[in-house]
C-alpha cells in the first residue's frame, strides 16, 4: 500500500472502526428505523404548510386554478410594482399558463440586475418545513433563486408531501428517470440573517420577500385558518 | 486505544498560522470580564437563545426520540467510517467531482490554493466554514496573493476587523452595531451616509458583497453533511451567501471533514431537524442546498469545475481514542449558548477555533493538551450542555476525563495536583478524613456561629472577595447522618423486641419490592451493597423506573442526575 494520504485515512478509519460485509451493514442501518417527524400544526396538508410558510416569514395565497394563479401573480406585481413584468425560469409548467388572461408580461430566462421579480415553479413543497423544493437546471437559473428582491413560487397542490422523508421519496423517483441534478434546495423564507446583534433582517444576500402561490383544491377556509394558526 | 498522550506528539505541526492563546485562559477570561458591555450583550444572548431552541424543541413533539435516532445513525455511520466514506467518494467521483484527502491542515491548504493557481483564480468568495477556521485557510491564500471574501455578514465583519469568531454559528455576535457602523464607515470607501439602523448595515455589505460574488472566479464552502449513496453534500445557510459561492463562480472547492459522511439523504435532513432547532430555534434554516458536482450539460449556470477536499486532521486518531463520541457534534453551538461559562467569558477567551463546551474538548484533541490544558477547566461541572447536546455528547464526562489526563501528565499547576493529591490521600482514609472534617466544620461553626457567615478566609480569598462564605451548622453530614441511624436502630430494636412478645414469630422476613418514588424504609436500607462494583454498568440507562428490591447505589445518590449513565469506559490509563 503506497502511503498516500488517501489510503492512511481510508486505513485509520477501518482500524477505529468495525469491521463488518456491506449486506451487514446495511442491515444494521435499516433496524435503526426511521427518524420521527416535526409535528404538523394542522390536519390539513395544505393548511399545515400555509402556517409554516408564514412563520418562515413568507407570504402565502392561495389559486384554484390556472387562470387565478396568473391573476394572483398579477394581483402581487401590481400590488408591489404597478408593474406586470416578471422574469421566470423556463420551465414548460410555467411557459403553459394563460399570463395574457391577467396581461402579465412573464420573460422567461435567468435574472439580470435591474429586475426585482423572479417566479419559480415548485418540484415539491414540504408541510412539515414550509419549504419549497427546486432542482437546478434550465428551468431554475440560480439567479433567480438567490438574486431577485421578490421571489414568487408557485406550488401545485399535487406536488405537497407531508415531510422530508415523502420529499426524499419523490426526489428518488425523479432522478432514476432524469439522472441527478446539480442542486436540490429547499427554500424556506426570505434570505435572513441574524448576525448583527442577534436582530433579523431580511434581504441579506438574496430575496427580501418569498411568496408562495398554492395552486388547485385547497380547502375555502385554509388560507383564513392557517393565518390565525401562524398567529399573523 | 489512546488517550489524548499519543495525540499530544504531534502538537504544534499544522497550525503554524494561529496563535493559540489557550493555555492563558484565566487571563483572557478575566480581560474579557472588564468590558461592562460585553458582559450585557452576553447576557443577553444567554438568556434569549436558550429560550428559542427550547421553544422550537417543544413545537418538533418528540425531540428525544429525534436526537436518539440520530446519534444511533452517526455512530453508525462513524463505526463504519471507511464504507461510507468509500461510498461518498465513488458516488462524489462519478457525479464529476474532484476528491481530494487532506491529512491536516497544510495539505487542506495546499491543495485549495494549487487549484486556485491552476485557474490563476485571484478572487474567492467564501462561504461560512469552520473547518477552513480551523486550518487557517484564509491567511494562506492571503499570502500567496489571493484576494479571499467572507460573504457570511458574520465572518465578514470579523474579517473586516481582523478578528476571529467568537461563536460558531454567530461569529461576530460579540460586536455591537455601533462598533460595526464604524468598521464599516472606515472601510467601506462610500461617502457619507447614517448607517443607523441594523438593516442598513446589512444593506450596505448585501450590496458590497454582491460585486464579490460577480467577479469571484472560486468559490469556497463548507458541507453541514455528505451523504454517501449518492455522494451530494448538504449546505444549511439563511442568508443564501453559500449558495452564491456555490453557483455563481466557475470553481467551487467544498472543504470539510471525513466525519460529515452520513448514509442517506434521510439521515442528513434528520440530522437537520436537530441542527437548525439547536442552533437558532428555527425549524428549518431558509436555504438547505444538496450539490452533487459541476454544471450538466443541459444546465445554463452552476461551477464548471467542483472539488471536494475532505481534511481529516486528526479525526481519525479520536476516533480511535475514548474520546471519540466528540465526532458526533454537529456543530449547532447550543453548548455554547446554554454555558456559564461561555455567557461570561464569551468566545476569545478561550484562545483558539472552537469554543465553548464543544471548544473545550476539541482544542485540546485537535492542538495539545499542553497549548490548552486551562480549557478542560473552564467548567462548572452543571451539566446542562450535555441536557441540550442535540448530538448527545457527554460533554461534562468529556471535560473531567481530560481533566483526569491533564492530573495524570502534570500539566496542571503543582499547587492544583498537590491539593489533589492530598485529597485523594484523605479521600482514602476514612477514618482520619472524618475526624479531620468534623474539626474543621466545628472550627468554623465557632468561629463563625455570630453572624452566620465569614466575610474573609485564609485560602478562600476567591470565593470571599466577591460574597460571604456562610458558616456550617456545627456538624459534618456523615456524623449527623450516623446519629441518625443509631437512633433508628435503636428504635427498631426496641419495637422487634416489642412485637416478639406480643406475637408469634412468622417463618421468612418479608422482602418489599420497591415502586419508584417510594420512600425507602430503613430496614430496606440495610440490604443496599455495602461496596458496590465501580466497574458494574449502572442499573439502567436513563428513562426506565427502578423497581429492584436492591437500588443500586448509584441511581439511589443522583435519582435525576443530568446523565443516568453507565460508568465511562476508561481502558486507556495504563
Amino acid at each position: 500500500m503506497t502511503d498516500t494520504p488517501r489510503s492512511s485515512i481510508y486505513a485509520k478509519a477501518r482500524e477505529a472502526g468495525q469491521e463488518a460485509e456491506p449486506d451487514a451493514i446495511a442491515e444494521a442501518l435499516q433496524a435503526l428505523g426511521k427518524s420521527p417527524t416535526a409535528d404538523l400544526p394542522a390536519a390539513d396538508l395544505a393548511t399545515a404548510f400555509m402556517v409554516n410558510v408564514l412563520k418562515n416569514q413568507g407570504s402565502v395565497d392561495c389559486a384554484a386554478d390556472r387562470s387565478s394563479a396568473v391573476q394572483s401573480v398579477a394581483e402581487y406585481l401590481y400590488r408591489n410594482f404597478r408593474s406586470h413584468r416578471m422574469v421566470a425560469g423556463n420551465d414548460a409548467n410555467l411557459a403553459a399558463l394563460p399570463w395574457r388572461e391577467a396581461g402579465v408580461l412573464p420573460r422567461f430566462g435567468s435574472v439580470e440586475p435591474g429586475e426585482p421579480v423572479a417566479l419559480s415553479y415548485a418540484t415539491l413543497g414540504i408541510a412539515e418545513t414550509g419549504a419549497i423544493v427546486t432542482l437546478t437546471g434550465k428551468a431554475n437559473p440560480a439567479a433567480n433563486n438567490l438574486l431577485s428582491e421578490h421571489h414568487i413560487v408557485l406550488l401545485d397542490t399535487s406536488r405537497l408531501v407531508r415531510d422530508m422523508e415523502s420529499a426524499w421519496e419523490r426526489i428518488r423517483q425523479s432522478t432514476e428517470k432524469n439522472g441527478r441534478p446539480r442542486g436540490i434546495n429547499f427554500i424556506a423564507g426570505p434570505s435572513s440573517t441574524g448576525d448583527i446583534e442577534g436582530k433579523l433582517v431580511y434581504g441579506a444576500h438574496g430575496p427580501r420577500h418569498w411568496h408562495v402561490i398554492l395552486m388547485g383544491d385547497v380547502p375555502e377556509t385554509a388560507l383564513e385558518e392557517a393565518r390565525e394558526l401562524a398567529g399573523s | 486505544m489512546i488517550s489524548t498522550a499519543g495525540l499530544s506528539a504531534r502538537a504544534n505541526d499544522g497550525f503554524p498560522h494561529l496563535k493559540q492563546t489557550s493555555n492563558t485562559f484565566l487571563e483572557n477570561a478575566h480581560e474579557a470580564m472588564q468590558d461592562p458591555e460585553k458582559t450585557q450583550v452576553r447576557d443577553l444572548m444567554a438568556l434569549f437563545t436558550p429560550i428559542m431552541r427550547d421553544a422550537a424543541m417543544d413545537s418538533f413533539g418528540h425531540f428525544d426520540e429525534l436526537r436518539q435516532h440520530v446519534k444511533q445513525v452517526k455512530q453508525h455511520s462513524l463505526e463504519h467510517l471507511d464504507h461510507y466514506l468509500n461510498r461518498f467518494e465513488q458516488e462524489a467521483l462519478q457525479n464529476g467531482n474532484h476528491v481530494h484527502f487532506a491529512a491536516d491542515a497544510d495539505a487542506l491548504n495546499s491543495t485549495v490554493l494549487e487549484i486556485c493557481q491552476q485557474h490563476s483564480a485571484r478572487l474567492v468568495a467564501k462561504g461560512k466554514s469552520m473547518v477552513t477556521e480551523e486550518t487557517g485557510l484564509n491567511d494562506y491564500l492571503k499570502r500567496a496573493g489571493l484576494r479571499v471574501t467572507e460573504t457570511d455578514l458574520g465572518e465578514y465583519i470579523i474579517q473586516q476587523a481582523g478578528e476571529t469568531p467568537s461563536h460558531i454559528v454567530g461569529p461576530a455576535l460579540h460586536k455591537s452595531a455601533g462598533e460595526i457602523r464604524e468598521l464599516f464607515l472606515a472601510k467601506h470607501d462610500l461617502g457619507d451616509r447614517e448607517l443607523a439602523e441594523t438593516a442598513d448595515l446589512v444593506g450596505e455589505a448585501r450590496s458590497v458583497l454582491r460585486e464579490h460574488f460577480l467577479k469571484a472566479e472560486v468559490g469556497i464552502i463548507g458541507a453541514n453533511a455528505l451523504i454517501a449513496e449518492n455522494g451530494y453534500s448538504m449546505l444549511v445557510t439563511n442568508e443564501g451567501n453559500g449558495d452564491l459561492c456555490a453557483n455563481l463562480p466557475n470553481v467551487l472547492i467544498i472543504c470539510t471533514t471525513i466525519d460529515r459522511v452520513l448514509p442517506r439523504s434521510e439521515d442528513a435532513t434528520a440530522m437537520l431537524r436537530l441542527l437548525v432547532r439547536s442552533a437558532t430555534g428555527q425549524a428549518q434554516t431558509c436555504y438547505t442546498s444538496f450539490y452533487s458536482g459541476p454544471r450538466r450539460e443541459q444546465d445554463i449556470d452552476g461551477p464548471l469545475e467542483t472539488h471536494i477536499v475532505l481534511l481529516d486532521n486528526r479525526r481519525t486518531d479520536i476516533l480511535a481514542s475514548d474520546y471519540k463520541e466528540m465526532l458526533q457534534c454537529i456543530r449547532c453551538g447550543a453548548c455554547l449558548n446554554h454555558c456559564p461559562i461561555y455567557a461570561s467569558v464569551g468566545g476569545h477567551a478561550y484562545g483558539w477555533v472552537y469554543p465553548g463546551p464543544m471548544g473545550s474538548i476539541l482544542t485540546p484533541l485537535l492542538t495539545s493538551l499542553e497549548q490548552s490544558s486551562a480549557l478542560p477547566n473552564a467548567c462548572t461541572s452543571c451539566g446542562r450542555c450535555a441536557e441540550v447536546c442535540p448530538a448527545d455528547i457527554p460533554l461534562p464526562d468529556l471535560l473531567r476525563d481530560l481533566r483526569h489526563d491533564e492530573t495524570r501528565r502534570k500539566l496542571s499547576p503543582s499547587r492544583w495536583r498537590l491539593g489533589m493529591r492530598m485529597h485523594a490521600w484523605l479521600a482514602r482514609h476514612p477514618r482520619i478524613y472524618h475526624t479531620l472534617t468534623g474539626l474543621g466544620i466545628r472550627t468554623l461553626y465557632l468561629a463563625g456561629r455570630r453572624s452566620g457567615s465569614f466575610q474573609r478566609m485564609p485560602l478562600a480569598s476567591g470565593w470571599t472577595s466577591q460574597r460571604n462564605f456562610p458558616a456550617p451548622e456545627g456538624k459534618t453530614f456523615s456524623s449527623q447522618y450516623a446519629s441518625l441511624q443509631r437512633n433508628e436502630k435503636a428504635r427498631a430494636v426496641k419495637a422487634a423486641r416489642a412485637s416478639a412478645a406480643t406475637t408469634p414469630a412468622t417463618g421468612r422476613k418479608k422482602t418489599a419490592r420497591r415502586k419508584p418514588g417510594q420512600r425507602i424504609e430503613p430496614e430496606l436500607r440495610q440490604d443496599w451493597p455495602r461496596r458496590p462494583d465501580p466497574r458494574k454498568p449502572g442499573n439502567n440507562a436513563r428513562g426506565s423506573t427502578v423497581d429492584d428490591s436492591s437500588p443500586d447505589r448509584q441511581s439511589a445518590a443522583h435519582p435525576a442526575g443530568p446523565r443516568g449513565k453507565k460508568p465511562r469506559r476508561r481502558p486507556e490509563h495504563d
